[in-house]
């Protein structure tokens, strides 16, 4: 199946089990989570589904384009389903078979599998799902997000689009994936996943191991801290100031893969992206609920 | 006896997290027989435990979704229960015509009952006649206690990582989605987070697709008959068996064996029973390149990533071949086995590239990036740590070999230990450290020596593992596990009770191990010291009293050491009484206690040694005595056999000596009072037993032989 039929027929499927269609934010990010959709989405007391697509960039992920498995940049299909229903795995299930993965053939597993962002406070327990011994999908009951307790609880549902290509069509390199086919008056013309993207992920994992400059990228992140707590607290604007955690998180993310980033160093580190985003979801959340969120609405779990 | 009926609870979730199933489960069978103890409930069989645990005929079923617990012979109905309640004092319930006073009407009237029903009995520790009703309590019939229990035993369960789903506020392991509840044919009617309780549940998955409706389980004993209908086999030690079997069978039709040799293989097995509700195992190919990987990468991969047993030829090399188990019944177009060999594939080209990359430059570059590596926060980096198991490895490897080009070895083995930490593939494999520096370091043309020391010098990793293959290897892991124990006591991180999160007490156990198998002429003490010395800059305690810690730590570690080497008990405890830390001298002592041990003649040695050390207990004997003084002939006798004694060396002809020394002493005791008038007497008799006494220490203490 090329991917842009995988992720229309997602999208479809969702969109008929009433969920609204997001599209992917536009700032670099480490996970679909991050998107303000989901971020701020899973806060609150409000009926929330959501379903899109994230480039996800893991700089330390890069392998130049070489790997056949593994890039620097890959694509998840997000789904947030607040509260999650009672059939949620059911639902899950089917949209695999929408896929048109035939599961009475097929070995599909629910492992634990607990995520956990310390960069964005969240984490939730759930499973990784396999399918005939591969992860395909993460599958989250969000505990927390920014430090504050979700109530209701959100099911959040993260397919990996390339690996399920992959496996849908028994490919063993990533790149000769199909995205789609051009269609012009000359004929049919399929545009593989490499002709997208490998020399993306060449410039782009060169960057990462080689090229940045990692003065700059401390400088920026300390930038970008000072500024995003600038708006947050001068301003009250906590959706710009997210967007300065987000570019922390990056920013963090190069330095980690440039081999910047002493383990000692590393958590200090993550706690600042942290903090920003835990206070603008918290700032989020008062607006929203328009109510001050008391002190103990940061849970019990506690941001890991 | 009334009738009894057989209940059954089936809790059906989303996938509940291997690691939790048995915990869980058997903390809600023990929560609920205290419920079942308390109420009078205990099933035809059971016994309660002096540790408040009960012994029942319940059986237990688990599987990824389902925790189940059946337990026969429960009565129907609670007991008729009586109870004896006591009022005031006869004199004050009735007036001198016999007739009942206010406070006796109000006594019978507080219990309920006619004045007619209260009795005037002298009760045990009254001193007069009291008013006494017995009332009888009702047994309720048994479904009505379990209804009424049930739901708050469930939630009341401790569960490691809790969570909530939905809008509730319910926590549990994961989202309950179903309740099967009978006690006999009847439904327990409980509702937990609004799942209320039914005769029915879920078989497998794949099951539904065909059958939409849930399984209707008639009574408790068709339950696993039925769940087998649905192609759940509720029998995790069934599924372990039938994979076990399974297992074996693929493996020898390739001609070889499965690859199960330390215990994470072992928990692999447990684990992939306890994922998969009917188990399939597949065997899958992977191609036969990836076998130039080290052995230990591939089958740490296999089992990390994939949860796939390796195979091995007889000659111990792998077969380029896997196994896992898959959660069905078939695999009938062979997509199961097709999946996992793609999946296998793309993890062994990144286990491929980790070798690679890492082999591109020198392990000992990583020497330097050890500085941002800490060991532990007052200890320093690893950096710091290698520096000091180097001075430690000189320091020891000086003293046990007089070969400059071998100790130059052990010194490059030390320096290389936990260079390993900073590759790729240990920080994808943590569990691979050492293997891959030692590794690396024979890729790079080390002498064997040196990387045959670093491969193992994590080893023994438990009581089950063998120590290092080679002596450089022992010596590499006492020094780095004599490093961080000292150090770590040395900075105040002590393990006490069940606190040891750096595992303390088996490192200590690794090198009590080492010593003792390898024989080395080093103590404990000597250790201690060396290591002392090297961490002194760091230390933040008293180097008394880390000393003295450590000795203690060392004592209970080699107490435990004795006990594995199968020596009894009263070897054991009168052996390290006497001088614990020098291994060596120990174990010959131990053996040759051993030899002497059915001798009838210690246990009254162990009497007059018991004797003497309350007879010395506040004396100050001198060490020379005029033996001329001595009057009795048994004293004399002893002073005689004392010489001797005092002249032999190996223990062995020692203990027969002392064996020999049983009867005198006895008929020394009998015959002579030791804390006579005389002066002289009495000071050649406290300084003779004083020197016998200091003879038996060289090999035991015999007070503590029985």
């Amino acid at each position: 199946m090329h991917i842009q039929e995988l992720i229309l027929r997602l999208q479809r499927f969702w969109a008929d089990r009433g969920c609204l269609i997001g599209q992917p934010y536009d700032l670099e990010k480490g996970a679909g989570t991050m998107n303000p959709l989901t971020f701020f989405g899973a806060l609150g007391s409000k009926p929330w589904n959501v379903a899109y697509v994230e480039p996800s960039r893991r700089p330390a992920d890069g392998r130049y384009g070489e790997n056949p498995f593994r890039v620097y940049k890959h694509l998840q299909f997000q789904v947030i389903l607040k509260p999650s229903p009672a059939k949620v795995q059911d639902l899950y299930i089917e949209s695999l078979e929408a896929l048109g993965i035939d599961l009475s053939k097929h070995d599909l597993r629910f492992e634990e599998d607990n995520w956990e962002s310390p960069s964005l406070g969240a984490w939730g327990v759930g499973w990784q799902v396999v399918l005939d011994g591969m992860e395909i999908s993460q599958f989250t009951y969000f505990q927390q997000v920014g430090g504050l307790d979700c109530r209701p609880v959100s099911a959040e549902l993260t397919y990996g689009i390339e690996r399920i290509c992959m496996f849908l069509g028994g490919y063993d390199n990533i790149f000769d994936l199909i995205h789609g086919n051009v269609t012009t008056d000359d004929g049919v013309f399929p545009v593989t996943y490499g002709q997208m993207r490998q020399r993306e992920e060449f410039e782009l994992s060169a960057y990462s191991f080689e090229h940045a400059d990692i003065d700059l990228h401390r400088t920026l992140f300390d930038a970008f801290e000072k500024e995003g707590w600038r708006l947050l607290k001068d301003q009250g604007h906590f959706l710009s100031a997210y967007e300065q955690a987000l570019k922390m998180s990056h920013t963090f993310n190069v330095l980690d893969a440039r081999g910047a980033v002493s383990t000692t160093e590393r958590p200090g580190i993550i706690k600042r992206v942290r903090d920003l985003a835990s206070a603008c979801a918290r700032a989020y959340l008062e607006h929203a609920e328009g109510a001050a969120v008391p002190a103990e609405a940061a849970g019990k779990g506690g941001a890991k | 006896m009334s009738a009894t009926k057989t209940f059954l609870l089936e809790l059906h979730c989303e996938e509940i997290p291997a690691r939790f199933l048995r915990p869980l489960h058997f903390e809600f069978s023990h929560l609920f027989f205290k419920f079942l103890d308390k109420e009078s409930l205990l099933p035809v069989g059971a016994a309660v435990t002096s540790n408040g645990f009960v012994s029942s005929p319940i059986e237990d079923f688990m599987s990824p979704r389902k925790m189940a617990w059946r337990i026969p012979g429960l009565p129907a109905a609670q007991p008729d229960q009586t109870e004896t309640q006591v009022g005031p004092p006869q004199r004050m319930c009735v007036d001198a015509d016999g007739k009942p006073t206010i406070q006796g009407l109000k006594f019978a009237e507080k219990w309920g009952v006619d004045f007619s029903a209260v009795r005037f009995e002298q009760p045990a520790g009254k001193k007069e006649p009291c008013a006494v009703v017995t009332l009888t309590k009702q047994g309720r019939p048994t479904v009505e206690l379990l209804a009424e229990a049930l739901p708050g035993l469930i939630a009341g369960l401790h569960v490691p990582k809790a969570m909530r789903w939905g809008s509730s506020e319910f926590e549990f392991v994961r989202p309950i989605r179903n309740i099967l509840c009978l006690f006999g044919e009847q439904v327990v009617p409980i509702t937990v987070d609004g799942v209320a309780a039914t005769a029915t549940t879920w078989g497998h998955r794949l099951y539904h697709r065909q059958h939409p409706d849930p399984v209707k389980i008639s009574s408790p004993e068709t339950y696993e008959a039925a769940m087998q209908d649905a192609d759940v086999v509720v029998s995790v030690e069934a599924r372990a068996a039938k994979i076990k079997a399974q297992l074996e069978s693929l493996a020898a039709e390739v001609g070889g064996r499965v690859v199960m040799h330390d215990e994470e293989d072992r928990k692999l097995l447990d684990t992939l029973a306890e994922i998969v509700e009917f188990p399939k195992v597949v065997r899958g190919d992977f191609p036969a390149d990836f076998l130039e990987l080290p052995k230990e990468v591939l089958v740490v991969s296999l089992r990390e990533h994939q949860k796939a047993f390796c195979i091995e030829k007889p000659d111990g090399n792998l077969l380029p071949c896997f196994l896992t188990a898959a959660n069905r019944t078939d695999d009938p177009e062979g997509f199961v086995k097709a999946g996992n060999e793609w999946v296998l594939k793309a993890r062994l080209y990144d286990a491929r590239f980790f070798f690679a990359e890492d082999r591109k430059h020198p392990l000992s570059d990583r020497l330097e990036k050890l500085k941002a590596l800490t060991f532990q926060r007052e200890l320093g980096s690893y950096h710091e740590k290698t520096g000091r198991v180097v001075a430690l490895t000189k320091a020891l490897a000086t003293r046990l070999s007089k070969d400059d080009a071998h100790i130059d070895r052990a010194l490059e083995a030390a320096r290389m230990a936990k260079c390993d930490l900073r590759t790729l593939m240990v920080g994808e494999f943590p569990e691979l450290q050492g293997v891959m520096g030692g590794e690396y370091l024979r890729h790079e043309g080390a002498h064997e020596d040196v990387w045959k020391a670093v491969k193992e010098h994590y080893r023994p990793v438990g009581a089950d593992d063998a120590i290092p293959g080679t002596p450089m290897g022992c010596l590499l892991s006492l020094c780095d596990k004599l490093d961080t124990v000292v150090g770590c006591f040395a900075v105040g991180l002590i393990p006490s009770g069940s606190k040891d999160p750096l595992a303390l007490r088996r490192a200590g156990q690794g090198i009590v191990r080492i010593l003792w198998e390898q024989g080395w002429p080093l103590t404990l003490a000597d250790l201690v010291e060396a290591a002392l010395k090297v961490v002194a800059a760091k230390a933040t305690k008293p180097e008394a009293d880390t000393r003295e810690a450590l000795l203690a730590f060392f004592k209970d570690r080699v107490a435990y050491q004795l006990e594995l080497a199968g020596y009894a008990g009263s070897v054991r405890r009168s052996a390290s009484a006497a001088e614990g830390l020098d291994l060596v001298d120990l174990k010959a002592r131990c053996e040759a206690l051993s030899a002497f041990a059915e001798d009838a003649r210690f246990a009254s040695l162990a009497q007059s040694a018991k004797r003497i050390g309350n007879i010395l207990k506040d004396e100050s004997p001198a060490e020379a005595f005029d033996a001329t003084v001595l009057q009795d002939a048994t004293e004399k006798a002893l002073a005689e056999r004392l010489k001797t004694i005092e002249a032999t060396r190996d223990h062995g002809t020692l203990l027969a000596a002392l064996a020999d020394l049983a009867d005198p002493l006895e008929a020394f005791f009998n015959a002579v009072m030791v804390k006579c008038d005389d002066p002289a007497l009495r000071a050649a008799r406290l300084s003779l037993l004083h020197r016998l006494r200091r003879a038996f220490l060289r090999v035991a203490d015999f007070s503590l032989w029985q």
